[in-house]
Parts: C-alpha cells; structure tokens; sequence
C-alpha cells in the first residue's frame, strides 16, 4: 500500500507538469467568473415553478370533449416514404420497440413527452429540468448567449432561453440522430426544436412545442403537451439499466427474458 | 400509466398535441387487454425495480408439481404513486393474480392485479380496478 501511494506521488509530480504543458498558456482572454449571488434576488420576478410537475393528458383530452382531428406532421415526399417504410415494417412485426427498450434515452422532443414528472430549477440566468424518465437534465441557458456554432449533437441538444414576460421560450439545436421526433422520423442536423412554456392557469403549464425541420415537415409541427403541479411529489431515480428484461432486437422487435 | 395511456392514445396520435409515449416499451408483445386468471399462487420474488417490477410465482400444474411464472409490471415510479411499495409482496405469499399472456406462449405475461388472502385487490393498471 505504502509503495503504491509512493508511486501515485511520483507519478502525480510528473502528470501535473506534463499536463500545464500539454495544455500551454491559459487563453488570452479568460471569461471572468461572474457572481451570480446577485442574480438570485432577479429571480423574484419570474413566475415561480420550483418543483415537480407531472405531464397530464386529460387537460388535452377532456373526458366526453368533442375531439377534433387537426392535421398531424405534414411530411415532405422524403420523410412521407420514412413513415410508409416504417408502417410496412410495424405490420411485419418489426418496428413495435424503440431504442428506449434497450435503455437508450428518448431525447429532445420525447423526453418531454414521457409519463414521467419533470422539475424546474431555477437559478440566475439559466432553467434547469430534470426529467425523472432516465434521471436526465436538460441545461437551458437564459443569459442571452447565441445557440452555439457547430455543437457535437446530443439526446437532449443544446438550448438557450429567454423570458418573454411569464412566457419562457426554449430554442433546441443539436440533436442526437438516434432521436425519434415521430414514428420512422428522426432528428437531421436542420431540426430545431422551438418551445414555449407558460402557465395556462395556477398549477397547470402548457408546452407549445414547434418541430422546424425543411428536410423532413413541408411545416412546422406544433404540438401541445400540458403538466400539472404535484406539490407532494419528488423526482425518483430512473435507471433503466438496473434491471432491464425487454431489450429490443435490431429491428426493433421486443423480448422478454423471463428468467 | 405509460401502457394504460399509450395504448388509449393511439386512437389520438393524429391530433396535434403531445400523444404520450411509452417510457420503456409497447405493449406488442402481449394479448394486450385479455386478463387472464391465476387463482393460486405462491410468491417466489418481487423485483422493485426500474424500467419495471417483476414478479416470479409458482402455480400449481397439472403434474402434481409447479411451475415458474414470470410477471412485468409497472415501475416503482408509478406504483409507488399509486399505492404500491416494495414490500407489497412477500416471498413465500399465497396470492391470486391475473395477467395478459405473452403472445409466445411461454409461462408469463404482464401482471394485471393481485388479490391476497383476505380479499384485498391491488392493481397494476388504474382500470383494473372495480
């Protein structure tokens, strides 16, 4: 023991030079560090919706409402064929499982989407929400930085924000490819994904959701999903991967491992 | 929750508004709706655990011996929000349970409800209830 810790000492005085080299000068123009401390008192004027929020569909569909049937994504002829492909699949038996059967996480739009309760931080200059489907976090920043240039994409793309009044309003770039946006459609590098949150009434926020893809919708495609304050609630942890017994197969056929 | 309003969603998926998904996986793999009845069983394990609970029983067969049956519920996230908790079931206890059948055919399926020796009933599903 004694010699290993020796040998970590030594290694450590090596590494730690090696690395100041490798890395070279510090960046000419450093950004300062801010104090956000006086950030904290700007966040009285934002409407307050700490804590855990639970999606809710029976504010969108109205038990014994009359539903009416507006249109779904219109496609373009590219992404129209995706779709038919993908259908003719689903009635061969391929194509009823997603990646999520393997644990992968839904990303941006779905992780939205999940039956699963969302919860809002905020703090100065930037919203927080932390997904229980997949312990995920997305980070959206409110401190008027630009979209990045050429981020490397991710499940959950790289947002910024801004308060239009108690409106908060969510631009997301970057996706992951493997993100599904509908059924047999996924992300491109041209998805951006614009969301508007707000609260609808006490208790209740409503998500405007605007996929903007030219590649695959002849419009954008706007969805409505609503959430629902849980006062007594907080946010489990969800690791698929504890105990998962229904992987999908490449085609996306499910299994079950009953052992 | 997730299966319950996925499946009820699917009749809805052309409207404009956010069609749940399921968290984990559909329902494709079972007879989806048909409950089936297990009037005796002896609990074997009971897994608390993400993406779903498990549990595994022994039922009586036709030879005199017994089987192994293996039941997917739903996650701790939901049931524990509805009631559930990880000591809802213990091994070793008699239940009677009722479940959708795996298509292929094998011994198991998805656990609807569990009723215990003295009539109390709980429910995977908010509809399985009375």
């Amino acid at each position: 023991m004694r010699v290993s810790m020796r040998a970590l000492v030594v290694f450590g005085a090596v590494m730690i030079p090696a690395l100041a080299i490798a890395q070279g000068a510090p960046p000419a123009k450093a950004p300062a560090q801010k104090d956000y401390r006086t950030g904290y008192s700007r966040l009285a004027r934002l409407p307050d919706w700490h804590g855990v929020w639970a999606p809710d569909w029976s504010t969108l569909f109205p038990r014994g409402a009359q539903r009416e049937r507006p249109a779904g994504p219109q496609f373009t002829p590219a992404a129209a064929k995706k779709v038919a492909d993908y259908r003719a699949g689903q009635a061969e038996g391929k194509n009823t499982q997603t990646d999520a059967a393997n644990c992968v996480p839904p990303g941006m739009p779905s992780i939205m989407r999940m039956p699963y309760p969302i919860e809002f931080l905020f703090s100065p200059e930037r919203v927080t929400i932390i997904t229980e489907t997949e312990s995920q976090v997305r980070r959206i920043y409110t401190d008027g930085r630009p979209l990045p240039g050429d981020p490397d994409p991710s499940f959950n793309g790289s947002s910024v924000g801004h308060w239009e009044g108690n409106v908060l309003a969510v631009e997301t770039i970057a996706l992951n490819p493997r993100n599904s946006l509908t059924p047999g459609i996924n992300a491109t590098e041209q998805t951006r994904i614009v969301e508007r949150f707000h609260e609808d009434k006490p208790g209740t926020i409503i998500v405007d959701t605007t996929i903007i893809d030219p590649t695959l919708f002849a419009q954008p495609y706007t969805t409505k999903q609503a959430y629902v304050r849980k006062p007594d609630w907080e946010i489990r942890e969800y690791v698929c991967q504890e105990n998962n017994r229904d992987a999908a197969d490449q085609f996306g056929r499910p299994s079950m491992d009953i052992h | 929750m997730c299966r319950l309003v996925a499946a009820g969603s699917l009749a809805l998926a052309a409207l404009a508004l956010s069609a749940p998904l399921a968290a984990h996986h559909s329902t494709a793999m079972f007879e989806w709706g048909k409950e089936v009845k297990i009037p005796e069983a002896t609990v074997e394990r009971w897994d608390w655990t993400n993406p779903h609970t498990f549990l595994y029983v022994q039922v009586p067969n036709d030879s005199g011996g017994t089987d192994r049956w293996a039941f997917e519920g739903m996650s701790p996230s939901h049931l524990a929000r509805n009631g559930w908790s990880r000591k809802s079931v213990v091994p070793g206890q008699k239940i009677a349970l009722t479940y959708y059948a795996l298509k292929d055919g094998r011994k198991g399926g998805f656990n609807v409800t569990i009723t215990f020796p003295d009539g109390k009933k709980i429910a995977q599903l908010p509809q399985a209830m009375p």
